[in-house]
């Protein structure tokens, strides 16, 4: 034991999880100290201050390649966080696929993040990390691939510009398990729901559609919008001859984009929309895990 | 169906050397030192005051404990003063006392003297051996023994004798000098009865 050891017993951080322990959630690795969220897109970076509270401040961003404008905002942005700590939502370079038969034995999720070959088996790439959702009803999966690469450069990235990272993840896969969560919360087959879920991230589109809790569709692209959300309407348009008439809508976005909802309702006539979208639902969403 | 979003998938490359956070019942150790410093604060507060009580109490002790002691030497001297004029009193009362019987012979030789006659020196000197005795010596300024044997008579009718008397005459002064011996009552003529000399 040396005099670190000592210190961090007697400021009692050495019972606190460490500031990049990703079992342990943002708030117990940071009680009472500023940090910031960013938001990746192609060519986009927005980020909010979390206060002390946990609560995110107002979103703000910049329309230019990340590196380029965290360079140029560094120092601004570094005065937002404490002690430079960060989370970051990337949003580009993933595929979200609907899988079977992945394995669901005790454990499976943490041998995904460290030995994915032996669950994926076939369906294992190289330089790629792995999440998986299942779908407790039936033996169908969503798969998260997302591309090692892109991770590592996104921690050089915030390194080089004085930001410690303690915790990456896919803002759309994020919303997504968020929207399951929140319209699935019945225990049992005996309510079964059934929705069309459309999520919108920094640019990056993901559909899904649950039938009676099976999932039937999944699709997702990433960089389809910008300004604009008429290529979020044209990706979704195929699924309209494809839903069963019942199926209500369930969007939800990293933040509330204008018209969207009325767009969807002109779109998938007769459907309900059900809009989950908070302002900073996404940070809160990190936050709060 | 039922989804839980509570885990985040975390995608940062993980640190190999990350600790867990030590159990929260040990928190009681930094609580306990930091309670131990509080109490060691507090009782060092509490010390330091009582010493400077202390100090303080054994300064104003000690300034009592010699004001007591002057004024004890002061109570002692008075009494040694005191004790000293008690001692001259007593000696005086004793001298008084002591000198009562030869008091009225005194008074007696006094009264003896003529009017040309006066008393230059008179001395009464009781032996230690025996205090019946006293050594007279008396200077007279006269020019006869006429005043002498006055005193003389004087003195015997006060139931004196003079023994071994030794008289000296010389420029107007006579000096005599005899020890005197009480008469009895009933023996008033003593054998070892003597005439002075004029030397």
């Amino acid at each position: 034991m040396n005099s670190i050891d000592l210190k961090s017993i007697l400021n009692f951080s050495a019972f606190r999880p460490e500031p990049d322990d990703p079992s342990a959630s943002w708030r117990r690795r940071f009680p009472n100290e500023r940090t910031i969220f960013f938001g990746i897109g192609r060519a986009r970076l927005s980020w909010r201050g979390i206060s002390r509270s946990g609560k995110p401040t107002e979103t703000e961003s910049v329309k230019a390649e990340p590196r380029e404008a965290l360079t140029q905002t560094a120092d601004h942005l570094k005065s937002l966080a404490d002690r430079g700590w960060c989370a970051v939502s990337l949003n580009t370079r993933y595929v979200i696929s609907l899988e079977t038969n992945l394995s669901r034995r005790t454990g499976s999720e943490e041998l995904l993040k460290t030995n994915p070959r032996a669950i994926l088996g076939g369906k294992y790439e190289r330089a790629k990390r792995y999440a998986v959702t299942h779908n407790p009803e039936t033996n169908s999966s969503i798969l998260l691939t997302f591309d090692e690469d892109q991770t590592r450069k996104a921690e050089a990235m915030f390194s080089e510009s004085g930001f410690r990272v303690g915790r990456i993840c896919c803002g759309t896969y994020l919303l997504l398990r968020h929207a399951l969560a929140e319209t699935n919360n019945t225990k049992g087959s005996e309510q079964p729901f059934s929705s069309f879920y459309i999520i919108c991230c920094e640019g990056a589109v993901c559909a899904l559609v649950q039938d009676q809790d099976r999932w039937m569709e999944l699709r997702s692209r990433t960089d389809v919008y910008e300004d604009e959300i008429g290529p979020i309407s044209d990706l979704l348009a195929p699924f309209h001859s494809r839903l069963a008439p019942e199926i209500g809508i369930t969007l939800v976005c990293d933040e509330p984009l204008p018209d969207l909802a009325e767009r969807l309702g002109t779109a998938f006539p007769g459907r309900q929309v059900n809009d989950l979208s908070q302002p900073g639902l996404l940070a809160t969403l990190m936050v709060k895990n | 169906m039922q989804i839980s979003d509570r885990q985040i998938d975390d995608f940062k490359t993980d640190r190999k050397d990350i600790t867990p956070p030590l159990p929260v019942v040990l928190r009681l150790v930094p609580i306990l030192f930091y309670c131990s410093i509080a109490v060691a604060i507090i009782l060092s507060s509490i010390f330091f005051i009582q010493f400077r009580l202390a100090i303080k109490k054994r300064d104003d002790h000690r300034a009592q404990a010699a004001a007591l002691a002057a004024q004890t030497q002061q109570s002692k001297n008075e009494r040694a003063a005191l004790e000293a004029q008690i001692k001259k009193a007593t000696d005086i009362q004793s001298w008084v006392s002591g000198s009562r019987p030869i008091q009225p012979l005194l008074v007696e030789i006094t009264r003896s003297m003529d009017p040309k006659s006066s008393i230059l020196d008179l001395r009464l000197d009781r032996g230690i051996d025996d205090p019946t005795q006293i050594q007279m010596g008396l200077k007279i300024g006269a020019d006869s023994n006429k005043q002498l044997d006055l005193t003389l008579s004087r003195i015997s009718s006060m139931n004196f004798r003079a023994f071994s008397p030794s008289q000296t005459l010389g420029r107007g002064i006579l000096d005599f000098k005899a020890t005197l011996v009480r008469k009895l009552p009933q023996n008033n003529t003593s054998a070892g009865e003597t005439e002075g000399t004029v030397q």
